[in-house]
């Protein structure tokens, strides 16, 4: 049972960390015409506790894209320089949509081997009702 | 008492090993994206029963070899290794692959269900209930 428990909380951190992920994705979205906005992205990382690690996962820390910002010409913007330009931010929407794909196949996956689990945890509490 | 009957003790080992495989497989897609980790797996249950020759006594059914035993309830007491190719971030983990395997233990999980609790209808007919 222990092992079956175990494999429900690694699911679920599984599914706490894509989470985030799309979080991130979706400030990044939300800021794709924010002038002097770089993209944030994280990275995930094995759970450490007590120097041995357990299997779970978490969403790291968020690091900036530090990529060349995208150079806007439009002389009427307010924070256009002398030659009429300005700096946008450098997220790419097509990235930014692969990777809220990619998160959503990775929760599904997680969600289905927690359902997984929860069966097999309803079928052994089901010998004890016959 | 019943710690006798071989099939009661077959089905456990079959139980206890599918939810350590379990346990194994969800470790690896809840590390699908991570950088560097490699897949794991455990060996089948038929490789360990076939191993086992000292009689009906699986390994897993050991006292020294209960899942909590080790202390963090993970499957070492199974031996786990390494398997995939990695992609170019390090990771090995194909989820495909994964799903598939953990059908596979949910289905064995069931088997082992289904072996325990006819094996416990066969019992309760022989009391006469």
């Amino acid at each position: 049972m222990s092992d079956l428990t175990k494999t429900l909380a690694l699911a679920a951190s599984g599914m706490q960390a894509q989470g985030t992920r799309l979080r991130h994705v979706s400030e990044n979205i939300a800021n794709a015409d924010t002038p002097g906005y770089h993209r944030k992205v994280i990275s995930f990382e094995e759970v450490m506790h007590r120097g041995r690690v357990t299997g779970e996962v978490r969403a790291g820390d968020v690091s900036l894209d530090q990529s060349d910002l995208e150079d806007v010409y439009d002389p009427d913007h307010p924070m256009a320089d002398e030659t009429g330009h300005y700096d946008g931010s450098n997220v790419e929407l097509m990235i930014e949509l692969a990777d809220a794909r990619e998160a959503q196949r990775s929760y599904e996956a997680n969600l289905k081997v927690f359902d997984q689990a929860r069966q097999m945890t309803a079928g052994l509490l089901d010998l004890l009702r016959r | 008492m019943f710690d006798k009957l071989e099939i009661l003790q077959m089905a456990h080992g079959m139980a206890t090993h599918a939810a350590s495989r379990q346990s194994v497989i969800a470790r690896n897609v809840a590390n699908a994206d991570t950088p560097g980790f490699r897949a794991r797996d455990i060996e089948s249950f038929a490789e360990i029963y076939r191993a086992d020759d000292g009689g009906m006594a699986l390994r897993a059914t050991r006292a020294g070899h209960l899942p909590d035993a080790g202390g963090d309830g993970t499957a070492h007491h199974f031996r786990t290794f390494r398997t995939g190719e990695a992609a170019p971030n390090g990771n090995s983990v194909a989820l495909e692959a994964e799903l598939m395997k953990s059908a596979e233990t949910k289905m064995q999980h069931d088997m082992a269900m289904a072996v325990y609790g006819s094996a416990l209808t066969v019992l309760r007919a022989s009391i006469g209930r």
